[in-house]
């Protein structure tokens, strides 16, 4: 009876069915075979590259994102991103279309609808308009409206018990031209988390999440546990970023993650805006892990002076406005006393004058940058020659924006790379409407009501959607 | 995701129809009984679980990892991967998802190696776990893909808290009942039924093994289909029936033999 088991100590054993693997094979499709990407990287973050593409048959000419994870195999992040966002589903949280596993050279990549801003790139452009003395011309509504569609996003990620754990304005997306024009796409969900049940203390896994600036002052002090009012806090900073374009908590950035998340210049740049918490405001800060270093390392009588009016004040955000009181109530340095993103949507801001509005840019004239290309240096050859191209086709387009690339003092990553303005890849239009029809039936079957039956062929099957 | 199973790529794409399972399962059965195809599942489940205890994962992280291994032969032949390389990938990548911190290679492969020596050296005489690293990790993506991305999985516990908190009983009936839960991930309820269903048949069957005739009362006012909860209780039942007269020790070598197996690449 043992016979096979016998046979076989000496050989290798056949892990994969021969028939199987060529079947899968066929099947699988290539993302390089489908889409149109080289030379288009738009993005370089910590976990990935993400590219401009467009589908190589034409059978839409709609823009992608095409973000390809760091390294290969299927890092946690990785996972995390893939697990979650194949759940997610809400107008205001990025929407993951596919998922392409390249089995040869073993990288992941994630399809993505295409957003053409994002709130780091609009608080560039405000920032530098007002360093020229130019004005910016946006709707009256836009940070409101911005506002509220983060947290409805928001509110969504948490009442299905996910945190986001890194929200900051890079990973705030706003659509582009096209049927769903300034909307909000919360994205990069390759920290965020499932908080229903920790397995472990949030803060072991990795040491250090939340980039400074938009971190909780909990979190500074060493708090073990990320929760919703982290997330909270930094739309907080995001939207004080909005009304003023100064990032409220700028702080001297350090390059390298530290495991230590005590950290106390940003500790001292939140105290000289917010002054030094009072006792009565936050009982419990006396029980945080890092208390006694901060009762060391600081003294209350430094920030005498300091408070959150008189902050948003100099930036000409009048202390008795609505924005102001809101504000206030989202950045409140005790954390069990911040309001949650639902009771943030019910503020009176949102119901003065003048109304939100689901294209937060209201109809008018986008007047930021499209997306512009990096190159990597050490990629030149191959980008380079393609980037030539790419600008013969774009000089050929009448209507390109002229605009020019900003110096920018707090560059998120992509340093070294060489920025230019080019024209994505098929230009050359090919409009064929029938393949959108088609994708539109094939998005119901996916998510419409109960599938019926539970065989391959009747399943809306996500590998294969497209 | 705990508040939307009802959204969820679980409940849309992975509550099996019977029939459809028992047509994709044609191959399988034509060479294995009904009988012996669930006892090689068994097995497996066992593999998976004693890993997972091995590695200090949660019951929770197990469950998804059993949920992961059926769901893949319930669209595959056995033949396909074997799946003594299955089980220990779908533990690797369940505690990925799981966010239980990553367990390292080395440390999976020797777990594999040490679990498949000292605990089922019944099944396996002096063959050694006979996989590496990189077999697993080429498995893994075999395994998303045939899983559809599909990773979040509800399970039966968190609603079997809840139920029993409700009832207002004591530890014992949660006891014997989670006990049934991690039993029912033996048979194919969990391809077929939502978890909270699970649940209530799992607290069923405690009832009345516990004498409890008095919680008949909760059972009738939940605004549940009463016939698919008997349906689950009556696979659970019937797999402690077919325990009863197995003796696993004795038959698993025959049935893994028996078993289909993946072939080479043809010979030229
Ligand atoms: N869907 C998208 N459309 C357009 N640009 C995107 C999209 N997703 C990401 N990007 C760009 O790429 C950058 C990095 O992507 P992100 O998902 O945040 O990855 P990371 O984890 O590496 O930060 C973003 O800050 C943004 O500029
Ligand atoms: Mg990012």
């Amino acid at each position: 009876m043992g016979d096979n088991f016998q046979n076989n100590k000496t050989m290798a054993p056949v892990m994969m069915d021969y028939d199987f693997k060529v079947k899968t094979q066929n099947e699988r499709s290539k993302v390089e075979d489908l889409f149109d990407f080289e030379g288009c990287k738009v993005g370089r973050g910590t976990y990935g590259h993400v590219y401009k593409a467009r589908r190589k048959d034409g059978s839409d000419t709609k823009d992608y994102a095409l973000k390809q994870i760091e390294g290969t195999g299927l890092s946690m992040s990785a996972c995390r991103e893939i697990a979650l966002l194949r759940e997610l589903k809400h107008p205001n949280v990025i929407n993951l279309i596919r998922v392409f596993l390249s089995h040869t050279d073993r990288k992941v990549w994630l399809l993505f609808d295409y957003a053409e801003h994002d709130l780091w790139h609009i608080i560039k452009f405000h920032r530098a308009a007002k360093a020229n003395k130019k004005s910016v011309m946006v709707p009256k509504g836009m940070v409101k409206s911005l506002l509220y569609q983060i947290l409805d996003g928001i509110h969504y990620l948490h009442s299905n018990w996910v945190l986001h754990r890194d929200l900051k304005p890079a990973n705030i997306l706003v659509m582009g031209e096209g049927p769903e024009r300034g909307r909000v796409k919360i994205a990069d969900m390759g920290f965020a988390r499932l908080f229903n049940a920790p397995l472990k203390p949030l803060a072991d896994l990795d040491p250090v999440v939340v980039t400074f600036w938009y971190r909780a002052p909990e979190l500074l002090l060493g708090a073990r546990h990320y929760t919703k009012a982290i997330d909270i806090w930094a739309i907080g900073c995001i939207f004080a970023e909005l009304l003023t374009s100064e990032p409220i908590f700028h702080c001297r950035q350090e390059d390298i993650k530290t495991s230590n998340p005590y950290h106390h210049d940003q500790l001292d740049r939140i105290f000289n805006v917010m002054g030094f918490p009072q006792e009565k405001d936050w009982e419990d800060i006396r029980k945080m892990p890092e208390h006694a270093t901060l009762v060391k390392d600081f003294k209350r009588s430094n920030y005498q002076n300091c408070s959150l009016s008189k902050y948003m004040d100099r930036h000409k955000i009048k202390p008795d406005s609505k924005a102001f009181s809101l504000l206030q109530r989202l950045l409140l340095m005790d954390p069990n006393k911040r309001i949650t993103s639902e009771q943030a949507m019910q503020d009176p801001y949102f119901t003065e004058d003048p109304p939100t509005t689901p294209d937060v840019f209201a109809g008018c004239p986008i007047p930021y940058p499209k997306r512009e290309f990096l190159t990597d240096d050490d990629q030149e050859d191959k980008s380079d020659s393609k980037a030539r191209q790419n600008q013969q086709q774009q000089q050929q387009q009448p209507n390109t924006q002229q605009n020019q690339v900003q110096a920018n003092s707090h560059d998120h990553g992509a340093n070294n790379a060489k920025r230019m303005r080019m024209a994505g890849p098929n230009q050359g239009n090919n409009n064929t409407t029938g393949g959108q029809q088609e994708f539109h039936q094939q998005q119901q079957m996916m998510f419409g009501g109960q599938q019926q039956g539970g065989n391959s062929q009747q399943q809306g099957n996500f590998q294969q959607r497209y | 995701m705990a508040g939307n199973f009802w959204q969820s790529s679980h409940h849309q794409q992975w509550i099996l129809d019977k029939t459809d399972l028992i047509r994709d399962r044609q191959h399988d059965l034509s060479i294995l009984s009904d009988e012996e195809y669930q006892k090689i599942f068994n097995f497996f489940a066992s593999i998976i679980q004693v890993l997972g205890e091995q590695l200090k994962l949660r019951q929770q992280v197990i469950a998804t990892a059993t949920v992961y291994f059926k769901r893949f032969y319930a669209r595959n032949s056995l033949k396909c991967i074997d799946p003594l390389l299955l089980a220990p990938t779908c533990v690797f990548l369940a505690s990925k998802v799981e966010e239980f911190g990553v367990i390292s290679n080395s440390r999976l492969i020797t777990t594999c190696q040490t679990v498949i020596k000292n605990k089922f050296g019944y099944a396996y005489g002096q063959q050694e776990f006979p996989y590496r690293t990189n077999h697993i990790l080429e498995c893994e993506f075999y395994l998303l893909e045939n899983l559809d991305c599909c990773l979040i999985v509800y399970q039966p516990y968190r609603p079997l808290l809840l139920f029993v908190q409700d009832i207002g009983q004591e530890d014992q009936l949660l006891t014997y009942a989670w006990r049934i839960v991690n039993d029912s991930l033996r048979t194919d309820v969990s391809l077929l039924y939502p978890p909270y269903q699970i649940a209530i048949a799992a607290l069923h069957i405690a009832c009345v093994m516990l004498g409890k005739e008095n919680q008949k009362s909760w059972f009738a006012e939940l605004n549940v289909d009463m016939d698919k909860i008997q349906e689950i209780v009556r696979s659970i039942i019937n797999l402690y029936e077919m325990w009863k007269s197995y003796d696993e020790k004795k038959e698993i070598q025959g049935l893994l033999a028996k078993m289909p197996k993946p072939k080479p690449a043809p010979q030229r």
